[in-house]
Protein backbone atom coordinates (compact mmCIF):
# COMPACT_ATOMS: atom_id res chain seq x y z
CA UNK A 1 0.00 0.00 0.00
CA UNK A 2 1.54 3.48 -0.56
CA UNK A 3 0.11 6.64 0.81
CA UNK A 4 1.80 9.86 -0.67
CA UNK A 5 0.28 12.73 2.22
CA UNK A 6 1.33 11.62 5.51
CA UNK A 7 -1.97 11.79 7.63
CA UNK A 8 -2.20 14.36 10.21
CA UNK A 9 -2.81 13.11 13.60
CA UNK A 10 -3.84 15.59 16.34
CA UNK A 11 -2.98 15.09 19.98
CA UNK A 12 -2.96 16.59 23.52
CA UNK A 13 -0.16 16.48 25.81
CA UNK A 14 -2.22 13.71 28.12
CA UNK A 15 -1.29 10.49 29.10
CA UNK A 16 -4.06 8.84 27.48
CA UNK A 17 -2.41 9.83 24.06
CA UNK A 18 -0.26 7.17 24.51
CA UNK A 19 -1.47 4.93 21.94
CA UNK A 20 -0.84 7.37 19.03
CA UNK A 21 2.42 7.89 20.07
CA UNK A 22 3.68 4.34 20.81
CA UNK A 23 2.56 3.44 16.98
CA UNK A 24 4.32 6.23 15.88
CA UNK A 25 7.57 5.85 17.90
CA UNK A 26 7.33 1.89 17.70
CA UNK A 27 6.73 1.89 13.96
CA UNK A 28 3.58 0.01 14.04
CA UNK A 29 2.49 2.74 11.20
CA UNK A 30 5.24 2.61 9.27
CA UNK A 31 5.06 -1.49 9.14
CA UNK A 32 1.45 -1.14 7.91
CA UNK A 33 2.56 1.23 4.91
CA UNK A 34 1.12 4.56 6.64
CA UNK A 35 2.93 7.64 7.38
CA UNK A 36 1.84 9.76 10.36
CA UNK A 37 2.49 13.18 11.29
CA UNK A 38 1.53 13.98 15.43
CA UNK A 39 -0.15 17.63 15.45
CA UNK A 40 0.16 18.52 19.18
CA UNK A 41 -2.45 21.05 20.17
CA UNK A 42 -2.82 23.61 23.20
CA UNK A 43 -6.58 23.34 23.28
CA UNK A 44 -9.58 21.08 22.03
CA UNK A 45 -11.05 23.79 20.16
CA UNK A 46 -8.17 23.57 17.56
CA UNK A 47 -8.23 20.07 17.49
CA UNK A 48 -12.13 20.33 16.80
CA UNK A 49 -11.41 23.54 14.06
CA UNK A 50 -8.80 21.33 11.72
CA UNK A 51 -10.65 18.30 11.82
CA UNK A 52 -13.32 20.16 10.37
CA UNK A 53 -11.56 22.45 8.00
CA UNK A 54 -9.33 19.59 6.58
CA UNK A 55 -6.22 20.89 8.38
CA UNK A 56 -6.19 17.61 10.67
CA UNK A 57 -7.05 14.06 9.26
CA UNK A 58 -7.48 12.31 12.35
CA UNK A 59 -7.74 12.97 16.33
CA UNK A 60 -7.57 11.83 19.81
CA UNK A 61 -10.59 13.67 21.05
CA UNK A 62 -13.55 13.88 23.67
CA UNK A 63 -16.24 11.74 22.37
CA UNK A 64 -18.96 14.68 23.70
CA UNK A 65 -16.93 17.24 21.72
CA UNK A 66 -16.85 14.85 18.74
CA UNK A 67 -20.39 14.46 18.74
CA UNK A 68 -21.30 18.07 19.62
CA UNK A 69 -18.99 19.65 16.47
CA UNK A 70 -20.50 16.62 14.08
CA UNK A 71 -23.90 18.31 15.65
CA UNK A 72 -23.14 21.85 15.01
CA UNK A 73 -23.03 22.61 18.71
CA UNK A 74 -20.02 25.13 18.53
CA UNK A 75 -20.19 26.78 15.32
CA UNK A 76 -21.15 25.35 11.47
CA UNK A 77 -21.08 21.16 11.79
CA UNK A 78 -18.53 19.54 11.16
CA UNK A 79 -17.89 16.82 9.08
CA UNK A 80 -16.72 13.96 11.32
CA UNK A 81 -17.21 10.35 12.16
CA UNK A 82 -16.20 8.43 15.30
CA UNK A 83 -14.53 4.99 14.18
CA UNK A 84 -12.72 3.43 16.96
CA UNK A 85 -12.48 4.32 20.89
CA UNK A 86 -8.74 5.04 22.00
CA UNK A 87 -8.90 4.77 25.88
CA UNK A 88 -11.28 4.13 28.86
CA UNK A 89 -11.05 5.38 32.57
CA UNK A 90 -8.31 7.66 34.02
CA UNK A 91 -9.70 11.11 34.92
CA UNK A 92 -10.03 12.29 38.74
CA UNK A 93 -11.52 14.81 40.88
CA UNK A 94 -9.33 16.05 42.86
CA UNK A 95 -9.86 18.79 45.58
CA UNK A 96 -8.07 20.84 47.64
CA UNK A 97 -6.46 19.32 51.23
CA UNK A 98 -9.30 21.37 53.57
CA UNK A 99 -11.62 20.10 51.20
CA UNK A 100 -10.50 17.24 51.54
CA UNK A 101 -10.18 16.90 55.23
CA UNK A 102 -13.70 18.37 55.79
CA UNK A 103 -15.33 16.08 54.20
CA UNK A 104 -13.00 12.94 55.22
CA UNK A 105 -15.05 10.23 57.37
CA UNK A 106 -12.71 7.80 57.84
CA UNK A 107 -15.93 5.23 59.49
CA UNK A 108 -18.08 6.25 56.84
CA UNK A 109 -19.02 4.78 53.46
CA UNK A 110 -16.53 5.54 50.41
CA UNK A 111 -17.93 4.80 47.85
CA UNK A 112 -18.71 7.72 44.75
CA UNK A 113 -22.27 8.25 46.05
CA UNK A 114 -21.09 8.55 49.62
CA UNK A 115 -18.42 10.97 48.88
CA UNK A 116 -20.97 13.28 47.05
CA UNK A 117 -23.34 13.70 49.73
CA UNK A 118 -20.85 14.51 52.29
CA UNK A 119 -19.15 16.90 49.38
CA UNK A 120 -22.84 18.58 49.05
CA UNK A 121 -23.08 19.03 52.75
CA UNK A 122 -19.54 21.26 52.64
CA UNK A 123 -21.18 23.04 49.26
CA UNK A 124 -24.06 23.81 51.31
CA UNK A 125 -21.68 25.66 54.72
CA UNK A 126 -20.04 27.93 51.78
CA UNK A 127 -20.91 31.43 51.43
CA UNK A 128 -20.72 31.38 47.92
CA UNK A 129 -20.51 28.48 45.19
CA UNK A 130 -17.16 26.83 45.24
CA UNK A 131 -15.08 26.65 41.65
CA UNK A 132 -14.44 23.54 39.76
CA UNK A 133 -12.67 23.30 36.87
CA UNK A 134 -13.33 21.11 33.80
CA UNK A 135 -11.47 20.94 30.79
CA UNK A 136 -14.26 21.87 28.22
CA UNK A 137 -18.04 21.86 28.27
CA UNK A 138 -18.63 19.40 25.82
CA UNK A 139 -15.77 16.97 27.93
CA UNK A 140 -16.30 13.27 29.31
CA UNK A 141 -14.78 15.32 32.27
CA UNK A 142 -17.94 17.58 33.07
CA UNK A 143 -20.58 15.68 31.87
CA UNK A 144 -19.56 12.70 35.01
CA UNK A 145 -18.84 15.23 37.62
CA UNK A 146 -22.02 16.85 36.89
CA UNK A 147 -23.68 13.39 36.81
CA UNK A 148 -22.05 12.76 40.06
CA UNK A 149 -23.18 15.86 41.75
CA UNK A 150 -26.50 15.35 40.82
CA UNK A 151 -26.87 11.88 41.58
CA UNK A 152 -25.46 13.25 44.89
CA UNK A 153 -28.17 15.60 45.68
CA UNK A 154 -26.29 18.86 44.19
CA UNK A 155 -26.97 21.09 41.64
CA UNK A 156 -24.02 21.92 38.83
CA UNK A 157 -25.81 24.93 37.94
CA UNK A 158 -26.28 26.32 41.01
CA UNK A 159 -24.08 24.62 44.00
CA UNK A 160 -21.29 25.32 42.42
CA UNK A 161 -19.65 27.36 39.64
CA UNK A 162 -17.66 25.44 36.86
CA UNK A 163 -15.02 27.08 35.15
CA UNK A 164 -12.54 25.80 31.84
CA UNK A 165 -8.84 25.35 32.24
CA UNK A 166 -6.38 23.59 29.88
CA UNK A 167 -5.57 20.59 32.14
CA UNK A 168 -1.95 21.47 32.49
CA UNK A 169 -3.18 24.76 34.13
CA UNK A 170 -5.36 22.78 36.92
CA UNK A 171 -2.81 21.91 39.67
CA UNK A 172 -1.54 25.80 39.31
CA UNK A 173 -5.04 27.04 39.69
CA UNK A 174 -5.90 24.63 42.57
CA UNK A 175 -2.54 25.73 44.03
CA UNK A 176 -2.95 28.79 44.01
CA UNK A 177 -6.80 28.80 45.44
CA UNK A 178 -8.30 30.08 42.34
CA UNK A 179 -10.55 26.58 42.26
CA UNK A 180 -11.63 24.29 44.80
CA UNK A 181 -10.84 20.88 42.44
CA UNK A 182 -11.21 19.89 39.42
CA UNK A 183 -12.04 16.78 37.40
CA UNK A 184 -9.03 16.32 34.61
CA UNK A 185 -7.44 13.73 32.60
CA UNK A 186 -4.23 11.99 33.81
CA UNK A 187 -1.22 12.42 34.74
CA UNK A 188 -2.60 16.30 36.14
CA UNK A 189 -4.67 14.83 38.97
CA UNK A 190 -2.09 12.65 40.14
CA UNK A 191 0.74 15.57 39.48
CA UNK A 192 -1.60 18.09 41.95
CA UNK A 193 -1.51 14.68 44.67
CA UNK A 194 2.21 14.78 44.43
CA UNK A 195 3.05 18.44 44.98
CA UNK A 196 1.13 18.24 48.18
CA UNK A 197 -1.82 20.65 47.16
CA UNK A 198 -4.30 18.22 45.88
CA UNK A 199 -6.32 15.43 47.19
CA UNK A 200 -7.69 12.33 45.18
CA UNK A 201 -11.23 12.23 45.99
CA UNK A 202 -12.59 9.57 43.36
CA UNK A 203 -11.67 8.39 39.89
CA UNK A 204 -14.37 8.93 37.23
CA UNK A 205 -14.66 5.38 36.55
CA UNK A 206 -16.34 5.28 40.27
CA UNK A 207 -19.34 7.37 38.56
CA UNK A 208 -19.21 5.09 35.35
CA UNK A 209 -17.22 1.77 35.15
CA UNK A 210 -15.50 1.04 32.33
CA UNK A 211 -16.64 4.54 31.01
CA UNK A 212 -15.43 5.57 27.68
CA UNK A 213 -12.49 8.50 27.47
CA UNK A 214 -10.96 9.16 24.26
CA UNK A 215 -12.12 8.63 21.25
CA UNK A 216 -10.85 8.53 17.37
CA UNK A 217 -12.49 11.52 15.48
CA UNK A 218 -11.45 11.25 11.58
CA UNK A 219 -12.67 13.95 9.23
CA UNK A 220 -14.85 12.40 7.29
CA UNK A 221 -13.80 13.71 3.83
CA UNK A 222 -10.52 12.10 4.41
CA UNK A 223 -11.63 8.93 5.33
CA UNK A 224 -14.17 8.09 2.77
CA UNK A 225 -11.18 9.66 -0.03
CA UNK A 226 -8.29 6.94 1.90
CA UNK A 227 -10.12 4.00 2.97
CA UNK A 228 -6.83 1.81 2.65
CA UNK A 229 -5.13 4.93 5.17
CA UNK A 230 -7.94 4.72 7.87
CA UNK A 231 -7.73 0.57 8.04
CA UNK A 232 -3.62 1.21 8.59
CA UNK A 233 -4.58 3.89 11.44
CA UNK A 234 -7.03 1.48 12.86
CA UNK A 235 -4.52 -1.38 12.85
CA UNK A 236 -1.81 0.48 14.15
CA UNK A 237 -3.58 2.22 16.80
CA UNK A 238 -5.10 -1.42 17.85
CA UNK A 239 -1.73 -2.46 17.99
CA UNK A 240 -0.67 0.24 20.17
CA UNK A 241 -3.30 -0.27 22.58
CA UNK A 242 -2.29 -3.98 22.78
CA UNK A 243 0.54 -3.04 23.45
CA UNK A 244 -0.21 -0.06 26.06
CA UNK A 245 -2.04 -2.69 28.17
CA UNK A 246 0.55 -5.20 28.33
CA UNK A 247 2.44 -6.47 31.13
CA UNK A 248 5.66 -4.49 31.98
CA UNK A 249 5.37 -2.12 29.15
CA UNK A 250 4.66 1.30 31.61
CA UNK A 251 7.84 1.68 32.22
CA UNK A 252 8.92 2.17 28.52
CA UNK A 253 5.33 3.72 27.26
CA UNK A 254 6.36 6.30 30.18
CA UNK A 255 9.35 7.11 29.06
CA UNK A 256 8.08 7.81 25.62
CA UNK A 257 5.64 9.85 26.67
CA UNK A 258 8.73 11.76 28.35
CA UNK A 259 10.27 12.76 25.58
CA UNK A 260 9.17 15.07 22.57
CA UNK A 261 6.66 15.92 22.12
CA UNK A 262 4.64 15.38 24.45
CA UNK A 263 7.20 15.68 27.55
CA UNK A 264 5.07 14.60 30.09
CA UNK A 265 6.51 13.60 33.81
CA UNK A 266 7.24 9.83 33.71
CA UNK A 267 6.52 8.78 37.17
CA UNK A 268 3.04 11.08 37.38
CA UNK A 269 2.08 8.78 34.12
CA UNK A 270 3.26 5.62 34.96
CA UNK A 271 1.20 5.93 37.53
CA UNK A 272 -2.03 6.21 36.25
CA UNK A 273 -1.05 3.78 33.34
CA UNK A 274 -2.47 0.16 33.17
CA UNK A 275 -1.48 -1.88 36.42
CA UNK A 276 -0.39 1.71 37.97
CA UNK A 277 -0.40 2.77 41.51
CA UNK A 278 -2.75 5.45 41.09
CA UNK A 279 -6.65 4.89 42.26
CA UNK A 280 -7.59 5.96 39.12
CA UNK A 281 -5.84 3.93 36.36
CA UNK A 282 -6.54 4.60 32.23
CA UNK A 283 -7.98 1.57 29.96
CA UNK A 284 -6.22 1.37 26.50
CA UNK A 285 -7.92 -1.81 25.05
CA UNK A 286 -9.71 -3.44 28.37
CA UNK A 287 -13.52 -3.41 29.10
CA UNK A 288 -14.06 -2.56 25.31
CA UNK A 289 -12.41 0.87 25.59
CA UNK A 290 -11.52 -0.05 21.77
CA UNK A 291 -15.20 -0.34 20.64
CA UNK A 292 -17.25 2.83 20.00
CA UNK A 293 -20.25 1.89 21.05
CA UNK A 294 -23.27 3.97 19.91
CA UNK A 295 -24.72 3.28 22.64
CA UNK A 296 -22.43 5.32 24.61
CA UNK A 297 -22.30 8.27 22.58
CA UNK A 298 -26.54 8.32 23.21
CA UNK A 299 -25.89 8.70 26.57
CA UNK A 300 -23.35 11.54 25.98
CA UNK A 301 -26.08 12.80 24.14
CA UNK A 302 -28.61 12.38 26.77
CA UNK A 303 -26.59 14.20 29.30
CA UNK A 304 -26.15 16.72 27.19
CA UNK A 305 -29.86 17.37 26.43
CA UNK A 306 -30.49 17.03 30.43
CA UNK A 307 -28.46 19.97 31.02
CA UNK A 308 -30.04 22.24 28.42
CA UNK A 309 -27.52 22.31 25.79
CA UNK A 310 -29.40 19.96 22.89
CA UNK A 311 -32.75 21.05 21.31
CA UNK A 312 -35.41 18.25 21.37
CA UNK A 313 -35.20 18.31 17.25
CA UNK A 314 -31.96 15.97 17.41
CA UNK A 315 -33.13 12.23 17.27
CA UNK A 316 -30.64 11.13 19.79
CA UNK A 317 -30.02 7.99 18.32
CA UNK A 318 -29.98 9.48 14.57
CA UNK A 319 -26.98 11.50 15.35
CA UNK A 320 -24.96 8.41 17.48
CA UNK A 321 -25.49 6.32 14.10
CA UNK A 322 -24.44 8.86 11.77
CA UNK A 323 -21.38 10.03 13.95
CA UNK A 324 -20.32 6.77 16.16
CA UNK A 325 -19.07 4.00 12.84
CA UNK A 326 -18.27 0.99 14.62
CA UNK A 327 -18.70 -0.55 11.48
CA UNK A 328 -15.71 0.88 10.15
CA UNK A 329 -13.64 -0.90 12.79
CA UNK A 330 -14.60 -4.94 12.01
CA UNK A 331 -12.35 -4.83 9.19
CA UNK A 332 -9.05 -3.37 11.13
CA UNK A 333 -9.94 -5.77 14.15
CA UNK A 334 -10.12 -8.91 12.05
CA UNK A 335 -7.47 -8.18 10.40
CA UNK A 336 -5.58 -7.95 14.05
CA UNK A 337 -7.10 -11.24 14.97
CA UNK A 338 -9.47 -9.37 18.04
CA UNK A 339 -12.57 -11.03 17.86
CA UNK A 340 -15.25 -8.50 16.71
CA UNK A 341 -18.16 -7.92 19.51
CA UNK A 342 -20.37 -6.54 16.67
CA UNK A 343 -21.92 -3.06 16.42
CA UNK A 344 -24.66 -3.15 19.13
CA UNK A 345 -23.15 -5.33 21.55
CA UNK A 346 -22.86 -3.55 24.43
CA UNK A 347 -19.91 -3.96 27.35
CA UNK A 348 -22.25 -2.91 30.34
CA UNK A 349 -20.85 -0.43 32.86
CA UNK A 350 -22.78 0.46 36.01
CA UNK A 351 -23.24 4.19 36.96
CA UNK A 352 -22.77 5.55 40.83
CA UNK A 353 -26.52 5.79 41.16
CA UNK A 354 -27.54 2.24 39.60
CA UNK A 355 -28.20 2.45 36.66
CA UNK A 356 -26.18 1.09 33.51
CA UNK A 357 -24.47 3.73 31.54
CA UNK A 358 -24.91 2.03 28.23
CA UNK A 359 -28.73 2.15 28.35
CA UNK A 360 -29.79 5.48 26.48
CA UNK A 361 -32.19 6.49 28.99
CA UNK A 362 -30.06 6.32 31.98
CA UNK A 363 -29.94 9.35 34.06
CA UNK A 364 -31.92 11.45 31.64
CA UNK B 1 -3.59 45.52 14.30
CA UNK B 2 -2.78 48.92 13.46
CA UNK B 3 -4.39 48.60 10.02
CA UNK B 4 -8.01 47.25 11.98
CA UNK B 5 -7.14 50.53 14.66
CA UNK B 6 -7.12 52.70 11.84
CA UNK B 7 -10.41 51.90 10.64
CA UNK B 8 -12.87 54.46 12.40
CA UNK B 9 -16.29 51.90 12.20
CA UNK B 10 -14.03 49.49 14.28
CA UNK B 11 -12.37 49.86 18.01
CA UNK B 12 -9.77 47.24 18.67
CA UNK B 13 -9.06 46.23 22.10
CA UNK B 14 -5.54 44.50 22.51
CA UNK B 15 -5.27 42.04 25.17
CA UNK B 16 -1.79 42.51 27.55
CA UNK B 17 0.21 39.31 27.59
CA UNK B 18 -1.14 37.66 31.20
CA UNK B 19 -4.43 39.21 30.59
CA UNK B 20 -7.35 36.77 30.52
CA UNK B 21 -9.28 36.12 27.18
CA UNK B 22 -12.82 35.63 29.10
CA UNK B 23 -12.14 38.77 31.32
CA UNK B 24 -11.46 40.97 27.88
CA UNK B 25 -14.49 39.34 26.61
CA UNK B 26 -16.69 40.24 29.94
CA UNK B 27 -15.12 43.92 30.08
CA UNK B 28 -15.24 44.73 26.45
CA UNK B 29 -18.40 43.28 25.29
CA UNK B 30 -16.84 42.61 21.96
CA UNK B 31 -18.73 41.72 18.52
CA UNK B 32 -15.75 39.14 17.20
CA UNK B 33 -13.14 38.09 19.09
CA UNK B 34 -10.01 36.66 16.62
CA UNK B 35 -7.57 34.37 18.57
CA UNK B 36 -4.56 33.58 18.58
CA UNK B 37 -4.79 29.69 18.40
CA UNK B 38 -1.67 28.92 20.24
CA UNK B 39 -4.22 30.18 23.51
CA UNK B 40 -5.06 27.42 25.37
CA UNK B 41 -7.78 29.09 27.18
CA UNK B 42 -9.44 29.09 23.61
CA UNK B 43 -11.29 26.20 25.57
CA UNK B 44 -12.54 28.56 27.98
CA UNK B 45 -14.00 31.27 25.74
CA UNK B 46 -15.97 28.12 23.55
CA UNK B 47 -17.45 26.45 27.00
CA UNK B 48 -19.03 29.93 28.29
CA UNK B 49 -21.96 29.61 26.49
CA UNK B 50 -22.62 25.85 28.42
CA UNK B 51 -21.66 26.99 31.40
CA UNK B 52 -21.91 30.57 32.63
CA UNK B 53 -25.85 30.51 33.96
CA UNK B 54 -25.80 34.18 35.15
CA UNK B 55 -24.58 36.10 32.04
CA UNK B 56 -25.41 33.79 28.98
CA UNK B 57 -23.90 36.23 26.27
CA UNK B 58 -24.16 33.98 23.28
CA UNK B 59 -21.06 33.10 21.65
CA UNK B 60 -20.80 30.91 18.94
CA UNK B 61 -17.80 29.76 16.22
CA UNK B 62 -17.71 32.51 13.38
CA UNK B 63 -17.78 30.77 10.36
CA UNK B 64 -17.89 31.63 6.92
CA UNK B 65 -20.15 28.66 5.91
CA UNK B 66 -20.05 29.94 2.03
CA UNK B 67 -16.29 29.86 2.21
CA UNK B 68 -15.23 27.35 4.04
CA UNK B 69 -11.69 27.71 2.45
CA UNK B 70 -11.11 30.89 3.87
CA UNK B 71 -11.95 29.89 7.32
CA UNK B 72 -9.39 26.98 6.44
CA UNK B 73 -6.62 30.00 5.78
CA UNK B 74 -7.41 31.27 8.85
CA UNK B 75 -7.05 28.21 10.94
CA UNK B 76 -3.55 27.63 8.82
CA UNK B 77 -2.66 31.11 9.77
CA UNK B 78 -2.79 30.21 13.49
CA UNK B 79 -6.24 32.48 13.52
CA UNK B 80 -9.58 31.77 14.72
CA UNK B 81 -12.87 33.88 15.41
CA UNK B 82 -15.67 33.65 17.80
CA UNK B 83 -18.89 35.71 17.20
CA UNK B 84 -19.87 36.86 21.13
CA UNK B 85 -23.23 38.53 19.84
CA UNK B 86 -25.01 36.31 18.20
CA UNK B 87 -25.44 37.93 14.48
CA UNK B 88 -22.12 38.62 13.05
CA UNK B 89 -21.46 42.37 11.94
CA UNK B 90 -22.16 42.75 8.07
CA UNK B 91 -18.33 43.93 7.66
CA UNK B 92 -16.79 41.00 9.61
CA UNK B 93 -15.15 39.79 7.02
CA UNK B 94 -12.55 42.31 5.37
CA UNK B 95 -11.85 42.66 9.47
CA UNK B 96 -11.00 39.00 9.50
CA UNK B 97 -8.80 39.26 6.27
CA UNK B 98 -6.38 42.06 7.60
CA UNK B 99 -6.53 40.11 10.89
CA UNK B 100 -5.19 37.14 8.94
CA UNK B 101 -3.10 38.79 6.93
CA UNK B 102 -1.27 40.44 9.87
CA UNK B 103 -0.99 37.27 11.46
CA UNK B 104 0.58 35.89 8.90
CA UNK B 105 3.24 38.78 8.62
CA UNK B 106 3.31 38.54 12.16
CA UNK B 107 4.47 34.86 12.39
CA UNK B 108 7.01 35.03 9.64
CA UNK B 109 8.84 38.25 11.29
CA UNK B 110 8.98 35.69 14.61
CA UNK B 111 10.20 33.00 12.74
CA UNK B 112 12.76 34.94 11.08
CA UNK B 113 13.91 36.16 14.46
CA UNK B 114 14.11 32.31 15.96
CA UNK B 115 16.04 31.46 13.49
CA UNK B 116 18.78 34.22 13.62
CA UNK B 117 18.58 33.53 17.75
CA UNK B 118 19.44 29.83 17.28
CA UNK B 119 21.86 30.24 15.23
CA UNK B 120 23.87 33.12 17.54
CA UNK B 121 22.87 30.46 20.03
CA UNK B 122 24.40 27.60 17.95
CA UNK B 123 27.90 29.66 17.36
CA UNK B 124 27.95 30.02 20.86
CA UNK B 125 28.15 25.94 21.65
CA UNK B 126 30.66 25.87 18.55
CA UNK B 127 32.56 28.15 19.89
CA UNK B 128 32.58 27.45 23.37
CA UNK B 129 33.63 23.44 22.08
CA UNK B 130 36.31 24.87 19.48
CA UNK B 131 37.87 26.52 23.13
CA UNK B 132 37.96 23.40 24.67
CA UNK B 133 39.28 21.30 22.18
CA UNK B 134 42.16 24.27 21.40
CA UNK B 135 42.90 24.05 25.55
CA UNK B 136 42.68 20.15 25.99
CA UNK B 137 44.02 18.87 22.66
CA UNK B 138 46.31 21.31 21.88
CA UNK B 139 44.76 22.25 18.54
CA UNK B 140 44.67 25.09 16.13
CA UNK B 141 41.41 27.22 15.69
CA UNK B 142 41.19 25.86 12.11
CA UNK B 143 42.25 22.56 13.22
CA UNK B 144 39.18 22.47 16.01
CA UNK B 145 36.87 23.08 13.57
CA UNK B 146 37.94 20.60 11.39
CA UNK B 147 37.93 18.14 14.18
CA UNK B 148 34.29 19.35 14.69
CA UNK B 149 33.73 18.88 11.06
CA UNK B 150 34.82 15.22 10.49
CA UNK B 151 33.15 14.10 13.91
CA UNK B 152 30.09 15.78 12.09
CA UNK B 153 29.99 13.96 9.07
CA UNK B 154 31.41 10.80 10.33
CA UNK B 155 28.53 10.51 12.65
CA UNK B 156 25.91 11.96 10.26
CA UNK B 157 25.29 14.74 12.73
CA UNK B 158 25.02 18.43 12.60
CA UNK B 159 27.76 20.42 13.72
CA UNK B 160 26.46 22.07 16.59
CA UNK B 161 25.60 18.56 17.67
CA UNK B 162 28.63 17.02 18.08
CA UNK B 163 29.63 19.93 20.28
CA UNK B 164 27.33 19.72 22.69
CA UNK B 165 28.26 15.62 22.76
CA UNK B 166 31.56 17.23 23.75
CA UNK B 167 30.53 19.97 26.23
CA UNK B 168 28.02 17.16 27.76
CA UNK B 169 30.98 14.69 28.03
CA UNK B 170 33.48 17.30 29.68
CA UNK B 171 30.54 17.80 31.96
CA UNK B 172 30.21 14.67 32.84
CA UNK B 173 33.99 13.94 32.82
CA UNK B 174 34.34 16.81 35.46
CA UNK B 175 31.22 15.82 37.92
Amino acid sequence: MTVSAPVRLGLLRLADSAPSVVALQRGLFRELGLSVELSVEPSWANIADKLAYGLLDAASMLPPLALAAALGLRGAPAKLLVPMGLSGGGNTVTVRREVADAIASPAGAHDALAKGRRLAAWLRAQPAPPRFAVVHAFSTHNLLLRYWLAASGIDPDRDITTVVIPPEQVQAALAEGRIAGFCAGAPWGELAEQDGTGRHLLGTSEIWANHPEKCLAVAEPWAMANPAALQALLRGLLQAQLLCEQAGSAAWVAGLLAEPPLNLPAAAVRACLPRGSAAERIRFHAGGAWVPQRSQAIWFLAQMRRWGWLGTEIDLRDAAERVYRPDLLAAAADAEGRSWPGTDIVTAGGLCDGTIGDQPAAGV
Amino acid sequence: MQALAADRGITVSRLQPGDSLLEAVAVHGPDVVLVDMARPDRDALESLRQLSASNPRPIALFVDQDDPSFMEAAIAAGVSSYNVIGTPPPDVKPILRAAVALFRRYQQTRAALDSAETRLEERAVIDQAKTRLIRERRLSEPDAYRWLRRNAMSSGQKIVDVARKLLREAEDTRS
